[in-house]
């Protein structure tokens, strides 16, 4: 389909707000954290972003954001006859208080690994994720090191 | 059967196969008959070359004519022939393997690289040293046999380089290891990490005798 | 028959990097795969906070040690894009060649690193005496052999020298001969083969939903190159094809990803050559670079490995408020249990090594 009837399909869908194009073949939305299973079902089977290429995980000082990034591969999508692929951007706002949301791991076996990730850094726990362990840091780490609020010493020597 | 451990301390029929359960050396086998090395333990082997080799040599002297004819044979080995552990952390690493390419070739120093800790002379660090990977470089460099030594290879090993300020890189290789040869650059050149093996070996010459009859 | 899990540990001769693979054997066919990450974290990301954004340059080089320029690139064209900074056209054609070199020394390091795996140990410095070569012409430019920190916000750090192009050319000209003979060494040889194929397969829709891009990608046939589906630089206005290759309808094995590394290697030598005949007079910085930036801004580029992406979100000071890196080995490492289930240990270098595995960039 073009990505004009795609952005127009995604302003009719439930919970999504702000559509907008960055730079024609990016599409860009603020999603609403209940319907996201639902959402992501719909982006892979039948708009067709076949590849999940990345899972952020922002602290913006009151509250999370998290931003995923789809793409196509087999041109599901097109942008006017080009052979561009084309990129959704969704982000998804989320309590301090309860960082939690929905796996995805499920519908794209790529996104296991960032929701680890994530967990990992960030501390927002996925929901129905297989195996949701530290991946980067050690075991018994202690703390979420990419919040803000994190305090950490940082050896300077004298000279 | 009742397989509890007294039962079978007390009956040696039973201990083929399951293991020594106890370490008190008395209770596991009688002594052997005295002076006859072939049938000893391993510590009581080693008791028995203390008396019968060693403390006989030092007391005639033998042992200090020995290492004065073998010190210069087995410090030329050590020197021209330092093994090291096939181990490469990031990108002073890479340097390490083009220094290997027929360009610089650094194999003409003796230099073979091994895959085992237990048949490696020299560590190089070449990296920044996470907490994850401190444990296990600290275990690497201790099944490693004497005599050793280790060379910090670039900015990270020497003092934590670029990642100063990181939570998660220890500040340098010599926080908990000793280092003998600390080679700068990021990334180092093939051509330093020829220096630097010159420099060891110049440092093994130096201080490092290679002794025959050693504890 | 007893199943068990062999850990092949951080120091190991065949993983290139620090990282552990678990694999659980039934006898000597392996049945179960559990890798683990994290030897290298420096935390790249949280120390991108802490500095400028023209100083994160020096911490992008040393991401992935193999191919420092790309990672480079990615992050300056996320900042451009954030900051709207217009490159001069003489600079677009300089980043170019320097990332289609940077790509071959790339290549060769894989390939150098792949033969010792399979046992054939002075393939390793056949592969690497050319190396040296691309090594020499990446430094006459930029001044280091191995992380340049040559691209910068804005442009190049200066401009190439007289008689780069010339060097390039000698250099290009020796290589094209020497990749015939190594076609003929490893191509035609039936130990290679008997090694390489009928290993290590996984089909296009699995690696498209595991996450798997670039060269790994192409070897199962599929079409897709982000250098043409999202392009960035002049790659637009250059003549070239996408190299795929595939072992069977739509799958792939170690051959095939062999091959197609070796196939962009004849592409990229095309495109250096016709790079330097387009290329404009001009400056090759850009006349004025702000400081600071607010919003948000993402790019992907087509690094030697897989599909690079970078996203830098800034707040209105003159340091990123939240920089975070995909790097494609990080899901490409993460889908190991589903491309070496079924196969011998003995088939485990073979694999990973035809994978391409670089752990700087994973681990952050």
């Amino acid at each position: 389909m073009e990505i004009d009837a795609l952005v127009k399909e995604l302003k009719a869908f439930k919970g999504v707000s702000n559509v907008s194009k960055i730079r024609n073949s990016v599409i860009k939305i603020t999603m609403e954290k209940g319907e996201s299973k639902e959402f992501f079902t719909e982006v892979r089977d039948n708009f067709g972003f076949e590849h999940c290429s990345l899972i952020s995980a922002i602290d913006n000082q009151p509250d999370f954001e998290l931003v995923y990034h789809f793409s196509t591969i087999m041109g599901s999508v097109t942008v006017e006859g080009t052979d561009m692929s084309v990129m959704l951007e969704v982000h998804i706002f989320l309590e301090r208080d309860t960082p939690t949301i929905d796996s995805i791991s499920d519908l794209w076996g790529g996104a296991n690994w960032h929701e680890r990730e994530a967990f990992d850094l960030m501390g927002i726990y996925f929901i129905g994720h297989p195996d949701l362990r530290r991946v980067l840091l050690p075991e018994g780490f202690a703390g979420h090191p990419l919040r803000k609020d994190y305090v950490y010493e940082i050896h300077e020597e004298e000279w | 059967m009742d397989m509890s451990r007294e039962k079978i301390r007390g009956n040696p029929s039973l201990r083929k196969g399951l293991g020594s359960k106890t370490t008190d050396s008395t209770k596991i086998m009688e002594d052997p008959p005295a002076g006859d090395w072939l049938v000893l333990r391993s510590d009581q082997l080693l008791k028995w070359i203390d008396d019968a080799v060693y403390n006989v040599a030092e007391s005639t002297g033998v042992r200090e004519v020995v290492d004065r004819v073998t010190r210069p044979i087995f410090n030329y080995a050590q020197r021209f022939s330092p093994h090291p552990l096939h181990f490469g952390i990031m990108c002073c690493a890479i340097e390490m393997g083009q220094a290997s390419a027929p360009d610089h070739d650094i194999d003409r120093l003796g230099l073979v690289y091994r895959s085992s800790p237990r048949q490696c002379d020299v560590l190089i660090v070449n990296g920044p040293v996470c907490e994850k990977l401190r444990p296990k470089l600290k275990t690497l460099y201790e099944q490693m046999p004497e005599p050793k030594w280790v060379i910090a290879m670039g900015e990270c090993a020497i003092s934590g380089g670029p990642y100063w300020d990181s939570y998660s890189v220890v500040a340098g290789a010599d926080t908990f290891m000793p280092v003998d040869v600390y080679i700068p650059g990021c990334p180092v050149r093939p051509e330093a990490l020829m220096h630097g093996f010159l420099t060891l070996q110049k440092k093994i010459r130096e201080k490092e005798p290679g002794m025959f009859l050693r504890r | 028959m007893a199943e068990m899990w062999i850990s092949m540990g951080p120091q190991h001769p065949m993983t290139h990097g620090l990282w552990t693979l678990k694999v659980k054997v039934d006898g000597e066919t392996i049945v179960d795969a559990d890798p683990e990450l994290g030897y290298l974290h420096r935390s790249v990301e949280k120390m991108g906070e802490r500095r400028k954004y023209f100083m994160n340059t020096t911490l992008t080089d040393r991401l992935c040690y193999a191919s420092s320029t790309t990672w480079t690139h990615c992050y300056v064209l996320s900042v451009e894009e954030l900051m709207n900074v217009e490159v001069p056209e003489r600079a677009k054609y300089i980043r170019t060649i320097m990332l289609e070199l940077q790509r071959l020394a790339s290549h060769l390091m894989w390939a150098g690193a792949y033969m010792p795996d399979l046992g054939h140990i002075t393939g390793a410095l056949y592969f690497w005496r050319d190396r040296e070569l691309f090594l020499n012409l990446l430094e006459v430019p930029s001044g280091s052999r191995l992380l340049y920190n040559y691209i910068r916000i804005g442009g190049v750090k200066r401009d190439i020298p007289d008689g780069f192009q010339e060097k390039t050319e000698r250099v290009l000209k020796l290589f094209e001969q020497r990749l015939e003979e190594y076609a003929d060494l490893f191509e035609n040889s039936t130990i290679f083969r008997m090694r390489t194929e009928d290993v290590g397969k996984f089909t296009s829709t699995q690696a498209q939903n595991l996450g798997i891009t670039g060269p790994n990608l192409r070897g199962c046939g599929t079409e897709f190159d982000l250098r043409k589906q999202d392009s960035y630089e002049i790659y637009e206005e250059l003549n070239w094809n996408i190299q795929t290759r595939e072992a069977g309808p739509g799958y792939s094995d170690c051959f095939s990803r062999y091959m197609v590394r070796i196939d962009e290697m004849h592409e990229s030598i095309r495109i250096i050559r016709s790079c330097f005949k387009k290329m404009p007079k001009g400056p090759t910085l850009a006349s004025s670079i702000p400081i600071r930036a607010t919003g948000e801004a993402f790019r992907r580029t087509e690094d030697p490995r897989g599909e690079a992406l970078m996203y830098v979100v800034g707040d209105g000071s003159d340091r990123p408020y939240r920089w975070k890196i995909k790097s494609p080995m990080f899901t490409t490492i993460s889908a190991c249990p589903h491309y070496l289930k079924g196969y011998k240990l003995a088939d485990i270098p073979a694999i990973m090594g035809s994978i391409d595995i670089c752990i700087g960039e994973t681990d952050k």
